[in-house]
């Protein structure tokens, strides 16, 4: 029916191989291979739920060609969490901070925090606002997320935590 | 229900205990359940908003390897989603597939497939012919005499009804003497208010996973609000004994009513599970999600009469509802609609409600946040405001004059369910908050200048707690709890209650620890089916801590009882004599002798004890109703910013006041008000739902991209938000508690709007205000007085 191919990616720091259509998505991708912190809030690019770093860059899984990552990299959050300490401490954050409702943005807001300060992102409020406006929550009003990410950001520029 | 004990976990912000699970992304969600032998469905949709089906081919889909469903297949068993009410004030007017498409989008067939892609390919192998018949989507035109009519006939309970124009309900109340009210007033006001409609979104589309057992059973994870209703109504569509059918309660990615009644695609997808004897998973595209349910949207007039010093003396609503292609309960959404409006102001107990609810082909509406609470509120709140600017009254004083309070009367559910109030944060609230934002001294909108203006506005509103009343109405409310002591001192919770986001889960288990005064970490909140825990009717109404945690509290103190009865058998002591303390040394709950705590057992060695002495297991389970629905207030303080050059609203500053009787968990209620205000800005400033009526389709396709709602850039900054949970206590509640979640929504739009109003001078009854609706406005009335200018 349609063609498949096989790439080779690293995905949470295991080197994997993928047999997957032609076209399918990294978001689909993932999921079938049982990733699934990726969640699926849209598939077209509108909510940021499937939010994963790919070689350090966050970008929207269901938007990105799953072919087109042989030979790259990808973080999601759940991995990140278990091998980065700054993913790790704001994941923490985010239940400090009563950042979590439902919970379903989540793993895509963290994946966008966290490539945020990675890339050097400051304790600045409104930047926060903006790198997390492609990731919706309906739950929240994104008041604690934003302060989630804030709070680490202060960590990371008082010395307490390594970008 | 008592007072909490000294170093309680009620009242303290404990991070919640799913958290961990949801920021490390190790929750599972009903879209991520995946079961051995799985296939996946897809649904046709309808392209037409109004179609007979005239046949139906399937040959080619087949021939893919696909199970097809359509009409043919199910048993034509009519019924509504929403089964919270009793049979006789219940309307059924579906199936689980029809033989005519009433809206653009209804699921018409269901394929299931080895992958996805494979189900999508079926469903446009199949092969329909449809004859088209006209749609009507305005309810004004549905109503006309010669209009496409949707049904010849439904049923109400088990008798058959005639639907004449359309009109699918009406509901008029009347109470008191409106004519001698409004005789008395000084002034009548009426003024006309219109809501479009808007979409959950709601972060996880409507999904089910269906298994059939090797014991002909079925097990079902589904986005449900309510575990049992989904049973009840799969068990009555499938012809199977409710024993046969298993929901499972999981977290799911948001609600706000979206999950409220039985998703249209959880039997759907049963019945795909029991045709192909295999597991199925369907879950809706964000595109379909659109299509599934809408918020109400109302249309109303209001009219009220108020005396020179102030008094509200009667009321009159009319209000004209269009609920889509089928009833999810639109005879109780007007009741709501009519109790939400009768308990804001006293009215001198002078109060009209005509109701009118309307078949179009649009899409199916459904509860979100609010049930009629934040429409109607939109419309009596800016009544208030309208009437204060009018008459040169402050809007707080007219408020604190008019508005009900202790000792009155409630209706928490419509007409038939009222209780009396005993716990109030409004006096506070608007004391308070008018101190703090020196609301006495706003400027007035005719002194404002420039191209940015701003305003500062106030609206109140409430909720209900919960459907209970002192005498049983036409809402069923009611929920269940097991508790039961483990051998080393832990407890086991199940409840059937759910919990959206708002932290319900773990309110019920501090309730828990609470009773039994057992360390908050050793309660286990187990998993929980419709196989193993009692009924609870749903999470909705704003009742998950109110009722369920009242099951949970009443089950509790019968497991203490019992607790305390085999400790007297061990300590050799009367049970009246002992009590339980938590000991955090102990890290145990511990029974000791009163006055005497040298003797002592834990909790955990009087459990191992009884299992030693083969005595059982010390463990209750029950349901229990509350009587009362009580109403958690809300106010909101509201500042904008309207900037007059391109009509673009924005809030620099909110002050909130939430009234939820002793807060669970403060940390988590200011979440939910925060999270409200934020949906409700997206109400009144960008959602919207046009209709092409050309073919029925929505403007914006399903599409998120083109269904504007708030994302982080539009909030207010944040040191700018300030949420104030009241001090109140309310005696009916668990530990003093009572409901937040739909209150929270109440009062936020027309806080905005009156805000507006104060900002620029405009008033406006319609939502939403987008820019072009502002910029409309201002350039109409700059028409006017360029008009009435002298030359």
């Amino acid at each position: 029916m349609s063609e498949k191919v096989k790439i080779r990616l690293k995905v949470n720091g295991e080197d994997v191989t993928y047999e997957v259509d032609a076209h399918m998505s990294l978001m689909r991708a993932l999921r079938e291979h049982y990733v699934w912190d990726v969640k699926c809030g849209c598939e077209v690019g509108e909510c940021g739920t499937c939010t994963v770093l790919l070689d350090g860059q966050a970008v929207k899984s269901c938007l990105t060609l799953a072919a087109a990552c042989d030979g790259h990299e990808v973080w999601t959050n759940k991995g990140l969490g278990y091998r980065d300490p700054l993913t790790a401490r704001l994941q923490e954050a985010f239940v400090e901070c009563g950042s979590v409702q439902c919970g379903f943005c989540t793993p895509g807001m963290i994946v966008a925090g966290a490539a945020y300060l990675k890339h050097g992102g400051k304790a600045d409020r409104a930047a926060i606002k903006n790198i997390i406006s492609g990731n919706l929550c309906r739950c929240t009003g994104y008041v604690k997320i934003v302060d989630a990410i804030y709070l680490v950001a202060k960590e990371i520029e008082e010395g307490r935590l390594t970008a | 229900m008592t007072q909490v004990s000294e170093g309680s976990y009620i009242g303290q912000n404990v991070p919640r205990s799913d958290g961990h699970a949801k920021v490390t992304g190790a929750m599972v969600y009903p879209s991520d359940v995946i079961v051995p032998g799985m296939m996946y469905g897809a649904l046709l949709r309808s392209p037409y908003p109004h179609a007979e089906i005239l046949s139906v081919d399937t040959t080619e889909a087949e021939k893919m390897g696909a199970v097809c469903l359509t009409y043919k297949d199910i048993e034509p068993i009519k019924y509504n989603e929403r089964s919270v009410s009793i049979p006789a004030a219940t309307y059924r007017d579906r199936t689980v597939l029809p033989d005519k498409a009433r809206h653009f989008g209804e699921p018409l067939m269901a394929v299931a497939a080895d992958t996805q892609e494979l189900a999508y390919r079926a469903v446009r192998a199949i092969k329909v012919e449809y004859k088209v018949l006209p749609a009507v989507f305005e309810p004004e035109e549905a109503m006309k005499d010669g209009a496409p009519q949707l049904y010849d006939k439904i049923y109400l309970g088990d008798e058959e009804v005639a639907v004449h124009n359309n009109i699918g309900v009406i509901r008029n109340i009347s109470e008191g003497d409106c004519e001698a009210g409004f005789a008395k007033a000084d002034r009548i006001f009426q003024e006309s208010f219109e809501l479009g409609r808007i979409y959950h979104n709601q972060m996880e589309t409507k999904c089910a996973v269906v298994k059939p057992e090797p014991d002909g059973s079925i097990t079902v994870w589904a986005t449900a609000q309510s575990i049992h209703a989904n049973r009840q109504l799969l068990g009555r569509v499938l012809g199977m004994p409710l024993s046969r059918i298993n929901v499972i309660k999981l977290p799911f990615g948001g609600a706000f009513g979206s999950s409220i009644q039985v998703n249209t695609v959880t039997p759907i997808c049963a019945y795909l599970a029991l045709k192909a004897g295999r597991p199925v998973k369907l879950v809706s595209a964000r595109e379909e999600d659109f299509y599934s349910h809408q918020k109400y949207p109302a249309k109303f007039t209001v009219k009220m009469g108020v005396t020179n010093d102030g008094l509200i003396t009667a009321a009159h609503v009319t209000a004209l509802v269009d609920f889509g292609a089928h009833q999810v309960q639109p005879l109780p959404f007007l009741g709501c609609t009519a109790g939400w409006f009768a308990s804001l102001y006293k009215y001198e107990g002078n109060i009209r409600f005509d109701g009118t609810a309307v078949y179009t082909n649009k899409t199916p509406c459904c509860a979100m946040q609010g049930y009629g609470n934040p429409q109607i509120n939109f419309a009596i709140e800016s009544m208030i405001d309208i009437i204060s600017n009018e008459m040169g009254f402050s809007p707080v004083d007219l408020r604190l004059k008019n508005y009900r309070g202790v000792g009155d009367e409630f209706w928490g559910q419509g007409p038939t369910i009222r209780s009396i109030i005993k716990s109030c944060g409004v006096e506070q609230s608007l004391v308070e908050g008018r101190q703090m934002t020196d609301f006495d001294h706003r400027e007035r909108p005719d002194t404002k200048t420039g191209d940015v203006r701003r305003g500062l506005g106030l609206a109140r509103g409430f909720h209900c707690s919960g459907t209970g009343g002192p005498k049983e109405g036409e809402v069923i409310d009611y929920s269940s709890a097991l508790v039961k002591i483990n051998e080393d001192g832990s407890v086991d919770l199940l409840t059937p209650v759910t919990d959206h986001g708002g932290g319900t889960w773990d309110a019920l288990r501090k309730i828990c620890a609470e009773v039994l005064q057992v360390p908050l970490d050793l309660v286990g909140l187990s998993p929980a089916g419709t196989m193993q825990i009692g009924y609870d009717v749903c999470t909705h109404a704003t009742r998950g801590v109110y009722c369920g945690g009242a099951a949970v509290y009443h089950v509790a103190m019968k497991v203490k009882e019992k607790l305390l009865e085999v400790a007297g058998r061990l300590m050799a002591e009367h049970a009246y004599n002992l009590e339980v303390v938590r000991s955090d040394g102990l890290h145990q709950g511990v029974v000791q002798v009163k006055d005497f705590p040298a003797k002592s057992m834990t909790i955990g060695d009087i459990a191992k004890q009884a299992q030693n002495m083969s005595w059982g297991t010390i463990a209750y389970t029950d349901s229990y109703r509350q009587r009362n629905c009580p109403p958690c207030f809300t106010t909101h303080f509201v500042e904008v910013e309207v900037d007059m050059r391109t009509g673009v609203i924005t809030v620099p500053k909110v002050l909130i006041f939430g009234d939820c009787g002793n807060p669970m968990n403060p940390d988590l209620v200011k979440g939910q008000l925060v999270g409200s205000f934020n949906r409700g800005f997206g109400y009144t400033v960008f959602e919207q739902l046009p209709t092409n009526e050309a073919t029925g389709e929505l403007a914006n396709k399903g599409l998120l991209v083109d269904y504007k709602t708030p994302s982080a850039m539009e909030m207010p900054p944040i040191k700018d938000v300030e949420v104030i949970l009241c001090d109140t206590y309310e005696p009916t509640g668990p530990f003093g508690a009572k409901g937040i979640g739909e209150a929270a929504l109440a009062s936020v739009q027309a806080a905005i709007s009156n805000a507006v109003y104060n900002a620029i001078g405009i008033r406006f009854h319609k939502l939403p205000l987008t820019p072009e609706a502002v910029l409309a406005a201002i350039r109409e009335r700059e028409a006017q007085s360029a008009g009435a200018t002298p030359s």
